[in-house]
């Protein structure tokens, strides 16, 4: 104990000056890397770890992840030895889960952004809405009923701000006093239909919802977090009208926790990040740089948020209710998908490549993550050119045909042929010409291939195709998967193209791309 | 030129961090260095933790002391043989811990703070115009939550909108409740079903399965309501200072006297004692030597106590270092509990049945 204060009166002594405090402290724990599995939104925080480093000496490792699938990695056990701490939008889910409370510790919300309603300047003008104070679900629910609005919103069965958002329209639209019952979402549910009708935009993640948004062009509003909504205004010149609806929000307050696998040393590096992000300059980086609000009473919100006080909605207290109403927004309440899938079954695909594209998609027939009730699936394997194009759409009550035959069609695919990416794109989208009806299908082209083109048209050629296809065509984007010889800057090309997003299956397996996917059909 | 100064300073700090280590390793049998001690604390008492003057206090007392937070009454799913202590936030939890121990001695019971609701201003205001609190102070910053009223208000489903004067504050809607923490995990969430049970049970404690099944549907009501609930009482209030969440938060007392003795703006913020409420007397449980240097440290060094104080906890006994320091926020506390009533506590067996039951 002398001997280390005498070196630290030393360093003192060379500064000229010393902070004093705790700092001596501090350095004693500090230092090394926590390797942190977090809500992908939290991207936008890199600017306060960096300050977080400079002065902790801790380096953030994260990695980014819907929160709810991050809620199931951790209940697996998957995140045990991977990583260190998690950091989520919210601890809703966590507390659903008694087996995921257990491996966490220290918990600790770090700051708030509630789930909010962002509609462009037009149509809020449009539709009279003047006033972001006093504007309810209930009224942006009656204009999408009426067909004047379609909005974007994350997958809520993957994300924090779908999910949120689905609690506070239930909550809004059943008048419930308190935390939803069953009874309550079954009085919601005409209304939810209506509402989940003018969703024309879905995601895995919130940040690429935003992406789409701004790509598609035919959505003119956003479910999304305040912070991200007004982030956008900022940088990307949106203009969002961000509404906090008057009939109550539901917040993230993202909870920094530590995981109990985690040695005791790294934990203790967790506590020390949480305190550095809890103070004063820290607070008020987050609030400046992200937008989101502090949760240190002497630190001020950031200049665009406003200060007027919401109802917060909770979340439901029991997973059955959860569930309930997760599995009704799935089957029965948001549109239904149509889903082309473009298969690589080249002559380079035979073997475990082929073996591993086969159980992938056999995984989406069954189980809780299935294909939905309502769903239309189009297999289009193809070669030198399209082998065959097979649709099953699964039915509402009796789902087990469809599903059937689709493992069927799976196990029948066979690798033979050169790889005609580009002219099976070009069919498929011809497919989907031919298919338009009144249905308001959410679709999308999945294109998964484990080599570059050799056959029919070039890249040049789909990109002139793509160009001239009428504008509710364009609107389907096509999520490419990276496989085995992929190209990938060509699968990068053809996302960017069409406002897809490129998924990689060269690092992880392939049924986990195919399984991530599903949040964004 | 900085840059330089920083490495030697590095250097330096690290020499001095193996120095103490080695010194440590050398002499910890003759107990003059410091020794780590790890432990688990219901989150409240992090900040105490954390605090540099504390950090430096202990320190010469001879005590590095690492903690991690969770709920009281999760810490028994937590394993305990890699901590040197457990701080749950009241006796029941630290009961059902004991059994940890591996060394002689019991319990420390160093400070103790009762159970407050913190309320917007407004929403207080609501509550007194319709008769289920009474204020103080000038600027209505302080009161007394009846809890009888409140109680017999759940019971009915009472709402927001069913209030007089409520009209132009459209946050303040739905079910009228207090957001607790889960009775099932964290203690404060435990004693407010204490506190209920015991008004409920009529002014006793509840001791027996018939007073269980009297006061389990009034218990639901309390729980149901809100929804999930958080696991340690550190976010509940955070959340409250951040302006996000529900107007009636129950937190200990000690959470705000903390904020308002580090000078920090409270904002809208009305403190409301419940007329029957429950006091925590944070419980130390040692698991070694090391833990239970600790809790005699907290229960006897003058500058802990102080720095106790500073975060807002009772210390134990006779404290008029508590009233002292407080002084200038009487307008927020109530310093002598003034017509608070402290309501005994159940057993840790039926405070837990009481909790599933209301959670289930």
């Amino acid at each position: 104990m002398r001997l280390r204060l005498i070196a630290v009166l030393l360093a003192c002594a060379a500064l000229g000056a010393c902070t004093g405090g705790g700092d001596e402290e501090d350095r004693a724990v500090t230092g090394g890397t926590v390797r942190i599995l977090a809500s992908s939104e939290l991207a936008d925080m890199e600017p306060v770890l960096a300050a977080a480093r400079e002065a902790t000496g801790i380096t953030v490792e994260a990695t980014y992840s819907g929160t709810l699938d991050a809620v199931e990695t951790v209940a697996e056990g998957k995140a045990d030895g991977r990583y260190d701490a998690v950091w989520l939008a919210s601890g809703g889910q966590l507390r659903l889960r008694p087996d995921v409370a257990r491996k966490v510790v220290s918990q600790t919300p770090v700051m708030a952004s509630p789930v909010a309603f962002g509609v462009s300047a037009e149509a809020a003008a449009r539709l009279g809405w003047t006033d972001p104070e006093h504007t309810s679900w209930a009224q942006i629910q009656r204009a999408v009923a009426d067909g004047k609005l379609t909005y974007g919103m994350t997958d809520p069965l993957r994300s924090n701000s779908g999910y949120s958002a689905l609690i506070a329209v239930a909550s809004a639209l059943s008048h419930a006093q308190s935390a939803l019952t069953d009874a309550d979402v079954q009085r919601a549910t005409p209304g939810l239909t209506e509402f989940f009708a003018g969703q024309s935009l879905t995601s895995g993640s919130s940040g690429w919802l935003a992406d789409a948004y701004l790509h598609q062009g035919t959505a003119e509003a956003l479910i999304n977090y305040e912070s991200v909504l007004l982030t956008l205004n900022r940088d990307r010149h949106t203009d969002f009208t961000v509404i906090r609806p008057s009939d109550g929000v539901v917040t993230a307050d993202y909870p920094l926790a530590a995981l109990t696998s985690a040695p005791p040393d790294v934990r203790d590096r967790v506590r020390a990040l949480t305190r550095y992000l809890l103070g004063e300059d820290a607070q008020r980086l987050i609030t400046e740089r992200t937008l989101r609000r502090p949760v240190t009473a002497s630190v001020d919100p950031a200049e665009p948020l406003p200060p007027g006080k919401r109802r917060e909605l909770p979340y439901p207290g029991s997973r059955s209710v959860s569930d309930a109403l997760l599995a009704s927004y799935e089957h029965k309440l948001r549109r239904p998908a149509r889903t082309v899938y473009v298969l690589d079954t080249s002559g380079s695909m035979k073997g475990d490549r082929l073996r591993d594209l086969k159980a992938a998609l056999t995984e989406l027939t069954g189980g809780g993550r299935r294909f939905r009730d309502r769903e239309e699936v189009t297999l289009m394997p193809f070669g030198s050119a399209v082998k065959s194009t097979r649709t099953h759409t699964v039915r509402p009550g009796a789902p087990d045909a469809a599903l059937e035959a689709i493992r069927a069609d799976v196990d029948a695919l066979a690798a033979e042929g050169d790889t005609a990416i580009f002219s099976s794109l070009e069919a498929a989208y011809g497919y989907l010409a031919e298919a338009a009806d009144d249905t308001p299908y959410l679709t999308t082209i999945v294109l998964m291939t484990d080599g570059e083109n050799t056959a029919g048209s070039s890249a040049e050629g789909f990109r002139g195709f793509y160009e001239a296809l009428p504008r509710e065509r364009r609107a389907t984007p096509v999520f490419p998967i990276v496989f085995g010889d992929s190209d990938r800057s060509q699968l990068a090309g053809i996302a960017e193209l069409t406002g897809g997003r490129l998924f990689d299956a060269t690092e992880g397996p392939l049924d986990a791309a195919f399984e991530e996917i599903r949040g964004y059909q | 030129m900085k840059r330089i100064l920083g490495i030697v300073l590095a250097v330096l700090l690290t020499a001095g961090v193996a120095a103490a280590v080695i010194a440590g390793r050398d002499s910890k049998d003759t107990g003059t260095a410091t020794t780590t001690v790890r432990g688990v604390i219901g989150s409240e008492k992090a900040e105490f933790f954390e605090d540099p003057d504390v950090v430096k206090a202990l320190a010469a007392k001879g005590l590095t002391v690492r903690v991690e937070t969770a709920g009281s009454w999760d810490m028994r799913d937590l394993p305990l043989d890699e901590y040197d202590f457990a701080f749950p936030s009241s006796a029941a939890p630290a009961d059902e811990l004991r059994h940890w121990t591996k060394i002689r001695g019991g319990p420390v019971r160093p400070f103790y703070s009762p159970l407050v609701v913190v309320a917007h201003t407004s929403a207080a205001e609501i509550l007194a115009r319709n008769g289920l609190a009474t204020l103080g102070g000038d600027r209505h910053t302080t009161g007394t939550l009846k809890m009888d009223a409140y109680l017999r208000a759940a019971e009915k489903d009472t709402t927001w909108q069913q209030l007089k004067g409520v009209e132009g504050h459209q946050e303040l809607s739905g079910t009228l409740f207090v957001t607790s923490t889960d009775p099932l995990s964290s203690n404060s969430g435990a004693l407010y079903l204490a506190a209920a049970s015991y008004v409920a049970n009529g002014d006793t404690v509840v001791a027996d399965p018939a007073g269980i099944r009297r006061t389990q549907g009034l218990l639901r009501k309390l729980v149901q309501v809100q929804g999930a609930q958080q696991s340690s009482s550190d976010g509940p209030f955070r959340d409250f200072t951040s302006g996000v969440g529900n107007p009636l938060v129950l937190v200990y007392e000690q959470q705000v006297a903390s904020l308002l003795l580090a000078k920090t703006d409270p904002g809208e913020l009305t403190v409301l004692y419940p007329d029957t409420t429950v006091s925590s007397d944070h419980t130390l449980v040692p698991v070694t030597e090391g833990g239970r240097e600790l809790g005699e440290a907290l229960r006897t060094d003058a500058r802990l106590r102080e720095l106790a104080v500073r975060h807002g906890f009772r210390p134990a006994g006779a404290a008029p270092e508590f009233t002292a320091a407080t002084a200038p926020y009487a307008d927020y506390l109530n310093q002598k509990l003034t017509g608070v009533r402290q309501a005994p506590v159940p057993t840790a067996d039926v405070l837990n049945e009481m909790a599933e039951r209301a959670r289930g």
